[in-house]
């Protein structure tokens, strides 16, 4: 515990437990979904953390495509 | 005779007030105007005045379940408006404020598009002073872009409605039919004022650049007028769904690289509109109210945090990820409040934006929508990264950039704690919500399966951030500009037009020298073998006789041609 607080800091320490006690909630509890694909077991934690790194991809990539100047539409 | 007063035309004539009133009663006057023009809100449903002009009939107040959840969150945004406002001390973005909000709220109320297409352009020629406001040479070319838009946008709903007229004999204010000529222009006017996909640069051009309090209002009224004009006329539209789909999907990603927070709730409020329109495109009871809901709590979610990073602007002057940073311990009030906006519009359980989502979501899994369902799913995370977690991390937090200042002004904090208070209660209470939406429905957000599966959506979406960051993946924030929808008319056209016109006019310039050698060389014929000969005694001017001569050639011209051919 020490050691992930020293390494990460209190808040993101604190997420990540977060994360774990909600995967635990469905283990306990009955989850199910407006799809049948949202029924599988942590789907919306997968699909949560996979379109965060995409979302994080695409934009990243169009950086050097649609990032111009500052004053790009003043010159 | 108030109750025949539509609301919102007491604010719109109470503005002219305005100028005239020392500072403290002012702000104390447009509060009474806000309230006398919700009192109309108790009347009920139904007609409540009519005016004829030249034979034809004005609905200028009328009432329905529609209205009134559009009406409410209008009143209450524009007392939030004024207690954010309340520090500036000139009176012009006073005027325009209160303008604006009654001219909206007395768009919601009209019953005809005529009576519609004044309110709606005086929503545009009232907001566009919010935008000179702030009294830079980007703000006068952005408010001369975004009147003419907005112009643009009314002469559509016009010539629709006139259309409209000529077919039917009136231009009631209902549904239309998307496979009509008048359906399809008043379609484009409001996907206009809806910010639809390739209309929607005005938005992202103009809001970033108004007063800090006038970004505030701005993104109150015009958009959501658009959204509730959409639930009046085309609901069940299917196009609307693949539109919102689109708009919910795309904006994320220029959020993302985006520098200036500002600019990152404008594409955040264009991918919110996109729920509300994919919601009325599916056109359902549930799904229309999910449209309505949605609509309320963004009001108050997306005002709080323009209102946060509103502050910033006040206090630091700018609103740049890549100039800010560790603000929170010089404005910890404001960065409280702009966290819950932050929480709200990530739709966390217990607050708004969980129980206004939820319906849409759930309307979109009973219609089988699965693949719009999981853009929509896919966007939420979105929300999350860039209006969740971009905007209160990168202004309060981040990296510490140095800047000392201040906690906002008391009206501008009071402002933020009343909306972040509304914020909470709806998602704590959201049958009294839910009561005065459309429809009366059975709907419970809060079961077990909803809860843990957003809540997992979220917080490993915030985890996957907090990795990216924490690694050092997460690239810089850099002063530049994104391009946008609006690079269309600010430089490729100019850019593809202007050298178009530039060979036109050189074109031209040939043609009239071509035109003027022949003339001249005419005139010196004539000059030298006919006047220096004195073919004439009696002296007439040039000019004149060079047309006698011309005339003659013409007659024996026509002549030979009626003899020989």
């Amino acid at each position: 515990m020490k050691y992930l607080i020293e390494k990460f800091g209190k808040i993101n320490t604190s997420v990540l437990f977060l994360c774990i006690f909600f995967l635990i909630l469905e283990l306990v509890g009955h989850r199910y979904g407006e799809t049948s694909i949202e029924d599988i077991l942590f789907f919306p934690a997968f699909f949560g953390y996979l379109s965060c790194i995409i979302i994080f991809k695409i934009g990243v990539s169009l950086r050097s495509f649609l990032m111009k100047d500052e004053d790009y539409y003043d010159k | 005779m108030i109750s025949s007063f539509p609301p919102g035309l007491i604010m719109i004539i109470g503005a002219l007030l305005i100028p005239f009133l020392p500072h403290i009663i002012r702000q104390i006057y447009m509060m009474v105007l806000i309230l006398v023009s919700a009192y109309a809100l108790t009347l009920g449903f139904g007609i409540h005045s009519k005016i004829e002009i030249m034979n034809i009939q004005f609905i200028i107040f009328q009432s329905d379940a529609l209205t009134l959840p559009f009406a409410i969150i209008f009143h209450i945004a524009a007392i939030l408006n004024v207690i954010y406002g309340a520090h500036e001390k000139h009176w012009n973005q006073h005027v325009a404020i209160m303008g604006y909000s009654g001219a909206a709220i007395a768009a919601v109320h009209a019953g005809d598009l005529l009576t519609l297409f004044v309110w709606w352009e005086a929503t545009a020629f009232t907001s566009v002073f919010l935008i000179l406001a702030s009294k830079t040479q980007r703000s006068y070319k952005s408010a001369f872009r975004y009147i003419l838009i907005q112009v643009g946008s009314g002469m559509f709903l016009l010539t629709g409605a006139i259309l409209l007229m000529s077919e039917t004999g009136n231009a009631e204010f209902k549904n239309f039919d998307i496979n009509s000529l008048n359906g399809q222009l008043i379609f484009i006017a409001f996907g206009i004022k809806a910010a639809f996909p390739l209309l929607n640069g005005w938005l992202q051009d103009s809001y970033p650049e108004a007063s800090e309090i006038g970004t505030v209002a701005l993104s109150t009224f015009t958009t959501k007028l658009a959204i509730f004009c959409f639930a009046k006329s085309f609901a069940g539209t299917e196009i609307l769904i693949i539109i919102g789909a689109i708009m919910t999907f795309y904006p994320i990603f220029f959020a993302v690289i985006e520098n200036d927070l500002r600019r990152v709730l404008t594409y955040s409020l264009n991918n919110q509109l996109g729920f509300m329109i994919v919601a009325i495109g599916i056109g359902t009871e549930l799904a229309i109210n999910g449209a309505v809901a949605h609509a309320f709590a963004h009001i108050l979610y997306k005002g709080l945090l323009f209102m946060g990073m509103g502050a910033v602007l006040y206090r630091v002057g700018t609103c740049k990820a890549s100039e800010l940073g560790g603000l929170f311990k010089f404005m910890p009030i404001t960065a409280i409040c702009t966290i819950i906006g932050a929480i709200s519009i990530s739709a966390f359980p217990l607050f708004s934006g969980f129980v206004a989502k939820s319906l849409i979501m759930s309307a979109l899994g009973k219609e089988g929508l699965v693949f719009v369902y999981f853009m929509l799913l896919f966007a939420s995370a979105g929300v999350l990264h860039h209006s969740g977690i971009k905007i209160p991390f990168f202004a309060f937090f981040a990296h510490e950039s140095g800047i000392k200042t201040k906690e906002a002004p008391l009206n501008m904090i009071i402002a933020m704690i009343i909306a972040s208070a509304l914020c909470i209660l709806i998602g704590v209470f959201p049958s009294y919500f839910y009561e005065i939406l459309p429809y009366q429905i059975e709907y419970q957000p809060y079961d077990f399966s909803h809860v843990v599966g957003q809540l997992q959506l979220l917080t490993f979406a915030a985890f996957a951030f907090i990795c990216l960051w924490h690694f050092k993946i997460y690239p810089p924030e850099l002063n530049s500009t994104v391009l946008n929808s609006d690079w269309i008319y600010r430089k490729m056209i100019p850019g593809v037009l202007l050298p178009l016109l530039g060979l036109i006019s050189d074109v031209n310039k040939k043609i009239e020298q071509f035109i003027v050698f022949t003339f001249i060389s005419i005139k010196r014929f004539f000059s030298d073998t006919m006047i220096k000969n004195k073919v004439f005694d009696r002296e007439v001017g040039q000019d004149t006789l060079i047309i006698v001569q011309l005339f003659v050639i013409l007659l024996i011209f026509i002549f030979v041609w009626k003899i020989y051919l």
